[in-house]
């Protein structure tokens, strides 16, 4: 065993941490920056995943596709794809209290997983589809791992600093404006659902371009790859362990959570087979009890948002969000 | 005289400023005391106090011989002390009748002579005892409020302006309810924006500026007092 | 298509399919009016007291009607014991963050069903459930009873608040929160006494759809979005908008067969609830919070 293939495991672990790294940043500009509850983040990697796959691979019997097309074109067809399935849904949503657009979007992820279930002619069925190209796949496995570790990095750093740079810009100060005083914003003559629909549709189709590049790491997308649920709460609790509103947070927490979530599932493959599938649950429980740790003892997460980190001029002149503040004393006398 | 309800240099606020500075007051038995000053004097604020709606820094507050300072709300109806906030004062989806049984949850057992004295204090809310207390006009709703607040048979009863954005005539219905509420043995603070009228009928008033004491005395007093009505009563 | 087997194929199914929504939905918009926040545990809990049933059924030798009492009160529990480890400190945050936090808690109740009873489907053992034929409406027995308790609970649930003092001071918290306290209304045992509610709407809302359908782990997870459809449609924090819209759901559910492939059945809720919000954002009763 060379000292490449003992490094194929914690590679295999930071590809799939610069993914879900991807996934917080963008849950990060619709939850940290815009205040929006998107409870279906997984509906929009999936759209990605699909678009990707479908743009990009061979013709195959029984379904559309044969397009070929090269994987940056399949990415950019991800992204578009998560914009045009966005927008409604912001549009009809983000008019009313958070937890509308939250339960609508589960709506939406499910809607998703039913039409990759069932339109075969799109998207192949629960056969799903194979053959999708993979950036340096030519190379021997180890150095095309590399490779692609190379590309996961790359695409993660420039979306980590083109969503930096769009934060500090006015746009970005608008958007914590809007969030931390919506009537203030609006009274400033802040068009308050647009800026929301932008941030909506920004977070989404970097959502997609996660999804894209997921579907070129693996070759092959099923309906049964994406778990709708584990996905999208995996990230949830990535940036709210972070830190809802600094990327750089929710970065370190998809860190900790994915080698966490990958640690866990290495313990749970070496026990025997019917206490692996009780443990497999087990897992989960102990991730929906990791939120509630983390909501209880540390809202703020652990790298909080610090205005002129991500946010120039100083101009909220706070600390923390109010958004997750945590005070003193309970007033439910 | 001994005091009712005493508050003794109270400061404090809702966050980390003070909004109240060694306030101090006092309520004697079957007074009707009248609080007023410009806006943001702190009136309501001095109010909220006594029910332990802010956080109060220093000071205490004795209700009848009972120090309630830093009580919760809920536990300071039981000494025996009833508020009626200025907004949102009555239960807009239940009736006007569920409103008084409301007034009157801490209760056990039969109540209906509270409900009795309520009905006959308010007579024109026997007829509408049905209707949803949010269908009523501004000063039917200010008659709910105070009904259900008198259902505790308090010792003393705070009202936040009760007479703001009614007509006159309302007005003057408010202050003579006020009289026969004092008249059954109950004390009144009144929190008012119309200085004078509420000088005139109540027996003392406090005058406040910047969340500090500014002068008190007896209501006919104040209004005598030059440098007063110059300040506060506009004359 | 003649007006009997509209009836029996998608009438008589619609309502018992709209009366396990509107118990649903009651739950959530009780939680709404009170608590003030969505509560996306609400399926999962369902699913925790349809198990429950299961749990009292098999160990006592009881009928599972007979077990959903105690199952009901074990969900109610259940519910009480979560908001005092979860929610409870989360209350002077936004409640958005409650919400978040109640998937997460979704997320465990479903892994705990799934660590003891597993992924596999079940149902209750309460005989032969043959249909019988009354005028030419066939109707199940099991389906009468499901109609008749809905309506029993209903019936009930409005009595208790509407004359009860403690149903009284529901209202009046959901109405004013700080003016109930300052009636003396101590606003934490009316949280306690809602979850208690709540926990055993959901119960009978689990158990209901078992007897129907079959029990499975993910049973309470599919019907959340419906039964959210059917308080919003109702407008959310009215009890009689929750019947309404859960019976609107169940029975739009069981037509959309005749318009859309069945594959996408489950996704009339979710229809609803979008139109929902684009023509009458407030519901059918108008809801007061929103």
């Amino acid at each position: 065993m060379n000292f490449v293939t003992l490094l194929n495991y914690p590679i295999y672990l930071l590809i799939f941490i610069s993914i879900y790294g991807c996934l917080t940043i963008a849950l990060n500009v619709q939850w940290g920056y815009a205040g929006l509850f998107n409870a279906g983040v997984a509906g929009f990697f999936a759209v990605g995943a699909y678009t990707s796959a479908i743009l990009t691979s061979p013709a195959a019997v029984g379904r559309i596709g044969g397009f070929s097309l090269p994987v940056p074109v399949g990415m950019l067809g991800a992204m578009l794809a998560c914009v045009v399935a966005a927008w409604p849904v912001g549009k009809v949503c983000l008019r009313f209290r958070s937890d509308y657009l939250a339960i609508v979007s589960i709506g939406v992820a499910e809607a998703i997983r039913l039409v990759v279930r069932s339109e075969e002619w799109l998207t192949n069925g629960s056969r799903g589809i194979i053959d999708i190209p993979r950036p340096f796949g030519d190379l021997p496995y180890a150095q095309s791992q590399v490779a692609f570790l190379g590309l996961s990095c790359l695409i993660l750093l420039v979306v980590y600093f083109l969503v930096e740079r769009q934060l500090r810009s006015p746009w970005g100060r608008m958007m914590r404006a809007i969030r931390d005083n919506e009537t203030a914003a609006q009274a400033m003559g802040k068009d308050v659902p647009r800026r929301r629909l932008e941030a909506f549709i920004l977070g989404s189709a970097l959502m997609g371009l996660a999804g894209a590049l997921y579907v070129h790491l693996t070759r092959v997308i099923t309906p049964d790859a994406i778990d709708p649920m584990i996905v999208t709460f995996l990230v949830w609790i990535m940036v709210i362990l972070g830190g809802s509103g600094n990327n750089r947070g929710v970065l370190v927490g998809a860190l900790i959570i994915w080698v966490i979530w990958s640690a866990s599932e290495l313990v749970t493959d070496q026990l025997p087979a019917d206490i692996a599938l009780k443990a497999k649950y087990a897992r989960m429980f102990l991730v929906g009890l990791l939120l509630q740790v983390i909501l209880r003892l540390r809202p703020e997460g652990l790298l909080p948002e610090r205005v002129g980190t991500a946010g120039g001029s100083g101009d909220l002149g706070r600390t923390s969000p109010e958004a997750i503040a945590p005070s003193e004393g309970s007033d439910d006398v | 005289m001994t005091a009712l309800l005493t508050m003794s240099s109270i400061s404090g606020g809702y966050g980390d400023a003070d909004i109240l500075h060694d306030l101090s007051m006092e309520v004697g038995a079957r007074e009707i005391v009248a609080i007023i000053g410009p806006n943001g004097a702190g009136k309501s604020t001095a109010m909220k106090s006594i029910f332990g709606l802010l956080t109060i820094r220093s000071g205490t507050i004795v209700v009848d011989g009972t120090d309630i300072t830093g009580w919760a709300p809920s536990r300071i109806v039981r000494s025996g002390i009833c508020y009626v906030p200025q907004v949102a004062n009555v239960f807009y989806d239940m009736t006007v009748h569920e409103n008084f049984e409301m007034g009157a949850f801490l209760r056990n057992g039969d109540y209906s002579d509270a409900l009795e004295r309520v009905y006959e204090m308010f007579p024109d809310m026997k007829a509408k005892q049905k209707a949803l207390a949010g269908s009523l006009s501004g000063g039917q709703r200010q008659m709910v409020a105070i009904g259900r607040a008198l259902m505790l048979d308090p010792k003393v009863l705070l009202l936040d302006e009760p007479t703001a954005g009614l007509s006159p005539k309302y007005m003057e219905q408010i202050f003579q309810t006020c009289r026969d509420i004092r008249n059954t043995g109950v004390a009144l603070v009144l929190v008012e924006q119309h200085a004078k009228q509420a000088l005139r009928f109540a027996d003392r008033g406090y005058v406040l500026a910047a969340g500090r004491n500014r002068c008190d005395g007896t209501g006919v007093d104040l209004l005598n007092n030059r440098f007063i009505a110059e300040m506060f009563l506009g004359a | 298509m003649d007006i009997s087997s509209f009836i029996n194929f998608f009438l008589i199914p619609g309502i018992i399919l709209g009366s396990i929504y509107a118990l649903g939905a009651i739950g959530v918009t009780l939680v709404y009016a009170i608590m003030r926040h969505g509560h996306f545990a609400h399926g999962d809990l369902a699913t925790f007291g349809a198990f429950m049933v299961l749990l009292f059924s098999a160990s006592s030798g009881l009928s599972p009607y007979a077990a959903l009492p105690i199952a009901a009160v074990a969900a109610g529990l259940m519910a009480i014991a979560i908001d005092w480890l979860f929610y409870t400190h989360l209350r002077t945050l936004p409640k958005i963050i409650t919400t978040i936090s109640s998937l997460g808690v979704a997320l465990m109740l479903r892994a705990v069903v799934q660590i003891f009873w597993g992924v596999n489907t079940l149902s209750y053992e309460t005989g032969i459930a043959r249909p019988e034929n009354w005028f030419g409406l066939r109707i199940k027995p099991h389906e009468v009873v499901t109609v008749v308790m809905v309506i029993g609970l209903v019936v009930a649930l409005e009595i208790f608040l509407r004359h009860s003092k403690w149903g009284k001071a529901m209202r009046a918290m959901s109405d004013n929160p700080d003016l109930a306290s300052l009636c003396g209304i101590d606003n934490r045992k009316v949280i306690a006494l809602t979850w208690m509610l709540v926990g055993a709407l959901c119960a009978a809302s689990g158990f209901f759809l078992g007897l129907n359908t079959q029990v499975k782990s993910l049973m309470g997870w599919n019907i959340l979005l419906p039964t959210f459809a059917a308080a919003i449609l109702g407008g959310v924090g009215r009890i009689e908008g929750a019947i309404l819209g859960g019976l609107i759901v169940g029975i739009c559910e069981e037509m959309s067969v005749l318009v859309i492939r069945s594959e996408y059945k489950v996704l009339s809720g979710f229809v609803i609830l979008l139109l929902a919000l684009l023509i009458r954002p407030t519901g059918l009763f108008r809801g007061k919070v929103l």
